[in-house]
């Protein structure tokens, strides 16, 4: 098996089979500084031209060896083309949203008249990251896997009325949530589609604003659940990969029946308890510290953290949230050393 | 207390913990004029602590404490006419809330504000996205007993490090206690850039205050 590509191995590892050891790859926002430096592009240039998305998104292969290629870095472009303004960060920091454009209109109850998903998502930053997923998959397509990342509908929402208004509103006006909610996964499922379309063979989505630090089951069941499930159940192409932060244990029953092709796990659940309870039903993908150990710790930690993920059984080892920028190259390389050898 | 001052102090409790909005409301109103200000805000802080308590518990999640706060602020302003006639108990110490620059994440940080009034405190919360310049100016102005620094973002964490820095270069270090929080924030984050404190959640962030200032 030491003769198959990363991109053989990442799928085979998705599909569950059998391998000698698993793939180690980060699934999540994966450009750091370091990165940066060797490669010679930068934040916040990268965000926005194609041609310097896909060479940053090829840095964790490129420059650090692990398993897949990775595009895009943040979770604002679908806001941004929908209306909110972004901030678009420095070197060491991600873009971040400075408004909400369906804010007041989400207070007010109004019905508003929402631009087509065909329009803006093939316009600004998104259509950035689809050019950067077709230069990825004509460039490294043949040997590594493509990763494309987006916004999940129940974050994407909050980004669109503010997830203070939705947090709020579960209690206050629940049919106003489901309402945004539904309004952003038809952007999410376009999107989705798109990059599947553009030649990804995973769609990573992060749905950090549904984790159980904000909902409890009962919520994401009823608030977040039904959305997920309708865009997975159409999605042709691509792989399918779910990301929640936070500890999502509570959440895995959950989460399994969206329907996902495969789930991406923070390091606060416990690796074991977690394949123990997916018990095969599903992949996993995760969940190396990104605070402790890739951006505090030694090497060292990170090699016995990498070992530790391999061991318990997750399919595919990477870290288990979007990677901070100032992660150090000898801690990443560490990683990769531990699954690889 | 008497038996209807009591029913009354009691409805105040439950409809917080009940995080319903309208009822609290009407639960102070109907309260004014047998329960002073001061027993009002009590029986609501009392609530807000329960509803911490039931988080911390999982009995209770993150909308609820939100919708439970702003029961607790509609409610205050209610009777903050009465409360500034009337207000006896004078305030726990002063702090300082906000989330760092660079980082707009700021439900968790509202609530730890909110409880910590609830608690006693007087809080000067400067929001989100908050220059490091803004929060010392803050801390010289309000003479700070705390500071509290809020970041979500595993790159806003840092900026919590840089304030403390600049805290010291500042000399004014010694003359504030700080604490710090947010979702990858961890005990061992806390200790490396030398704060005086983390905490996990908002009744924890209470406890954690009352103890630096021995209250």
């Amino acid at each position: 098996m030491t003769d198959m590509t990363p991109r053989e191995r990442v799928l085979a590892a998705l599909r569950m089979e059998e391998l000698d050891r698993p793939p180690v790859a980060v699934f999540t926002q994966s450009a750091t500084i370091g990165q940066m430096e060797a490669l010679d592009v930068y934040w916040p240039e990268a965000h926005s031209d194609p041609r310097m998305m896909a060479k940053l998104s090829a840095g964790q292969a490129d420059v650090l060896g692990f398993e897949a290629v990775r595009a895009t870095f943040c979770l604002t472009s679908e806001a941004e083309v929908l209306g909110a303004e972004v901030d678009p960060g420095k070197m060491n920091s991600q873009p971040m949203l400075k408004s909400h454009p369906y804010k007041d209109a989400f207070k007010a109850k109004e019905e508003v008249d929402l631009p087509s998903p065909e329009e803006v998502l093939n316009s600004g930053r998104p259509k950035v990251i689809l050019d950067a997923v077709e230069i990825l998959v004509k460039e490294y397509g043949d040997r590594y896997p493509v990763i494309a990342g987006n916004t999940g509908p129940f974050t994407l929402a909050g980004h669109l009325a503010d997830t203070e208004n939705l947090v709020f509103g579960i209690i206050m006006s629940p049919d106003e949530v489901k309402k945004w909610v539904k309004a952003a996964a038809e952007y999410t499922d376009y999107f989705t589609q798109a990059l599947s379309d553009a030649g990804a063979d995973v769609v990573q989505m992060s749905e950090p604003t549904a984790s159980c630090d904000l909902l409890s089951p009962e919520m994401f069941e009823e608030f977040a659940s039904p959305y997920l499930k309708e865009g997975y159940a159409k999605l042709k192409g691509a792989k399918s990969c779910l990301h929640i932060c936070g500890n999502t244990y509570p959440i895995l029953e959950h989460m399994i029946a969206t329907g996902a092709d495969a789930l991406s796990i923070e390091e606060k659940v416990d690796p074991v308890k977690a394949v123990e309870s997916v018990a095969g039903r599903v992949p996993l993908v995760g969940n190396v510290g990104v605070v402790h150990p890739l951006l505090q710790g030694s090497p060292e930690d990170c090699i016995k953290h990498g070992k530790a993920v391999a061991a318990a059984g997750l399919n595919v080892v990477s870290p288990g949230c979007g990677l901070s920028a100032l992660i150090p190259n000898e801690n990443l390389l560490a990683l990769v050393k531990s699954v690889k050898g | 207390m008497n038996a209807q001052a009591e029913t009354l102090r009691k409805n105040l409790v439950d409809a917080i913990v009940e995080c319903d909005i309208d009822k609290t409301k009407s639960n102070v109103e109907a309260s004014r004029g047998i329960l002073s200000p001061q027993e009002i805000i009590d029986a609501l802080s009392e609530g807000m602590h329960e509803v911490g308590i039931k988080f911390e518990r999982g009995k209770l999640f993150l909308p609820h404490v939100m919708v439970a706060a702003n029961a607790m602020t509609s409610a205050v302003a209610l009777i903050e006419g009465d409360l500034a006639e009337s207000m006896t108990g004078g305030s726990r110490g002063h702090v300082v809330m906000g989330t760092v620059e660079g980082d707009v994440h700021d439900i968790g940080k509202s609530i730890v504000s909110t409880m910590l009034q609830c608690a006693g405190y007087d809080v000067n919360d400067v929001g989100r996205d908050v220059p490091t310049a803004t929060f010392l100016e803050a801390v010289k102005e309000g003479n700070a007993d705390v500071l509290g620094l809020s970041a979500l973002m595993t790159t806003s964490m840092q900026t919590q490090k840089e304030v403390i820095e600049t805290l010291i270069e500042k000399g004014m270090r010694k003359d504030v206690q700080v604490i710090v929080g947010g979702a990858p924030v961890t005990q061992a984050f806390s200790d490396k850039i030398g704060a005086d404190g983390y905490s996990e959640n908002a009744s924890e962030a209470v406890k954690l205050v009352h103890r630096l200032l021995g209250n």
